[in-house]
């Protein structure tokens, strides 16, 4: 009887025995199968034409392996390379000053008017390039609205209305989108800062550009360092933009020189060629993204 | 007090132009939506009326140069991007789950990470162009198929990051305790987290739903010239109708604005920054 009682005990704990390992096996694999749909699309969709533009730059068009792409890119294009990376990081600049300033403003100023600027801002963010394109072309253009406002106001000559479809309407364009994005990534990074920070600052007689230079921005470092990243890598590859507002007249992005390159000479060794100097361009900032992304985990 | 006048002074001027730069461009898209005859260089139209709005709806037939109907355009659009967020979400929501909640070896889901950060970091446009050559293989280019390849991709890194973030975000214990009771994983995950989930997954539905709606790049060189979503109508018009251009461009703000107004909340600031490349 005893004897019995301790075999089923036994034959008992086999069958959990068993039954434990299988699950558990079976919970081994299946973060690999929930996974795996998602790291095939990238793989295929993604990393492989990722990887592809640089292996193709090197093809010349005889489909042997040189340099031909990239000399060719150079003649023509270097100039476009040049402001491509100017217009980009001017625009950068100035978004990253402004949206500071905004932030700051928003942080340390209470009232209706900074409380209305603190959720109209965001507008922008929200719009496809798309149609900020469309919105720039009908707002710079030589008989647009912004020129009729100014003519209207005296401030330029109404027969010689300002050309805006460059670098000039680019970088307004550009500035209207990412401002108001860094905005938001800054003010997130501003409100950790405790308000007693800055009352003992001002308290030992610290004033408004030293809390700025010696409190928000020292501390908001990394946060402010992420959306200067994310704009500039984005507007590198914004090609929506330039496409409408310049088109065909030069100088004009690298974006734009690659869907002529791909569009009207089927010439992909220097479309190619082009990607990898845009890659370039982002690449100091783009390892700098992902590293500190990695370190701060993804989604914490 | 007279300090304090000058600043507010100051305020409300500096608040003047921010109004203007804000609005004005946005404004000047509305007025050109409804003009029908605006000569340089008076302040307004001299006419104005509707009829762009209706020729673009196909309401009234038009015979104006540049004039498309964007009904089809609208309804090619919003059919794809309903399906591209289906497929998306049904491969994003299993793997955030496993990135936040599951034992993954730290090398490979290392790896796994930077293969989801890098389309973040560096420009699309010249994948874009390679998935083309690769599409042109396979008979993919032209098509919506292709099309809804390509808005899959630009929507399932940020599906990805958002549901992982939204997953990670639920206590842990609630699913062991439900498990503790004698339910299933799967039970677990069905009655506990994903309820306790939704808000963020709907959230990262919708924001699948825009990137898809507003995608231009991959579309421009894998659908074109045959797949004419909303926005290659509106890049089409561009040159050719101003009236006809800004109308499609208020057409497609209209959800972006709408939608994200409800789900901002759910999402986080980085993630924002991804809305139409």
């Amino acid at each position: 009887m005893g004897n019995n009682l301790k075999n089923e005990l036994a034959v008992g704990k086999n069958e959990i025995g068993v039954g434990v390992e299988r699950p558990h096996s079976y919970t081994n694999i299946l973060p690999y199968i929930l996974v795996f749909p998602a790291v095939m699309v990238i793989l295929l969709l993604y990393l492989y034409p990722f990887l592809a533009s640089f292996w193709k730059s090197f093809i010349s068009k005889e489909g042997v392996l040189s340099l031909a792409n990239y000399e060719k890119t150079l003649r023509i294009y270097r100039y476009d390379i040049l402001f491509t990376l100017g217009v980009t990081v001017l625009s950068t600049f100035i978004a990253t000053v402004a949206s500071i300033f905004v932030a700051v403003y928003l942080r340390l100023s209470k009232g209706w008017l900074s409380n209305s600027v603190g959720i109209l801002y965001r507008l922008p963010i929200f719009l496809p390039f798309v149609v900020i394109a469309q919105m720039m072309r009908s707002f710079l253009a030589p008989h647009g609205v912004l020129n009729l406002f100014l003519a209207k106001l005296n401030l330029i000559d109404i027969e010689n209305p300002l050309q805006l479809f460059n670098w000039v309407g680019l970088t307004f364009g550009f500035v209207w989108k990412e401002a108001p994005f860094m905005i938001l990534i800054i003010c997130g990074g501003f409100q950790m800062i405790d308000d007693s920070y800055i009352e003992a600052a001002r308290s030992v007689g610290a004033k408004l550009p030293q809390i700025i230079t010696k409190i928000l921005i020292p501390m908001n470092k990394p946060t402010i360092l992420i959306a200067v990243t994310l704009v500039f890598c984005s507007l590198v590859g914004c090609f929506s933009f330039p496409y409408m507002l310049i088109g065909g007249k030069s100088p004009v992005t690298i974006t734009v020189d690659i869907a002529h390159r791909v569009n009207y000479f089927g010439d992909y060794g220097v479309a190619n060629a082009l990607g990898v100097f845009s890659y370039i361009m982002v690449s100091l900032l783009a390892l700098y993204y992902v590293r500190s992304m990695m370190k701060k985990g993804l989604y914490d | 007090m007279q300090k304090s006048f000058f600043r507010k002074t100051i305020e409300i001027i500096i608040f003047t132009v921010f109004i203007f730069f804000l609005f004005a461009p946005l404004l000047s898209l509305g007025i050109w939506s409804v003009a029908l005859r605006w000569y340089w260089p008076h302040t307004l139209p001299q006419k104005i009326g509707f009829d762009y709005w209706l020729q673009a709806l196909g309401i009234t037939k038009s015979l104006t140069l540049g004039a498309v109907n964007v009904v089809p355009a609208f309804l090619l659009s919003l059919g794809i991007a309903i399906i591209v967020v289906i497929i998306t979400m049904a491969i994003a929501i299993p793997a955030g789950y496993a990135l936040a909640k599951l034992k993954i070896p730290a090398l490979l889901k290392g790896i796994i990470l930077i293969l989801f950060l890098l389309p973040r970091a560096f420009p699309q446009q010249p994948v874009f162009l390679n998935l083309m050559l690769m599409f042109n293989k396979i008979g993919l280019t032209g098509t919506v198929l292709g099309v809804i390849f390509v808005h899959i991709v630009v929507g399932l890194v940020f599906a990805v990051w958002i549901t992982a973030s939204t997953f990670s975000s639920i206590p842990p214990e609630l699913e062991e305790a439900a498990r503790s009771v004698g339910a299933t994983r799967l039970k677990a995950f069905f009655k506990v987290t994903l309820p306790i989930s939704t808000p963020g997954l709907i959230a990262s539905a919708v924001f699948v739903f825009l990137t898809s709606m507003d995608e231009f790049t991959g579309t421009f060189f894998v659908g074109l010239p045959f797949v004419t979503t909303l926005p290659m109508t509106l890049y089409s018009a561009s040159g050719s109708n101003i009236q006809f251009a800004s109308v499609i461009a208020i057409l497609l703000l209209i959800p972006s604005i709408l939608f994200m107004i409800v789900i901002q909340k759910f999402l986080k600031a980085e993630h924002l920054g991804g809305m139409g490349g």
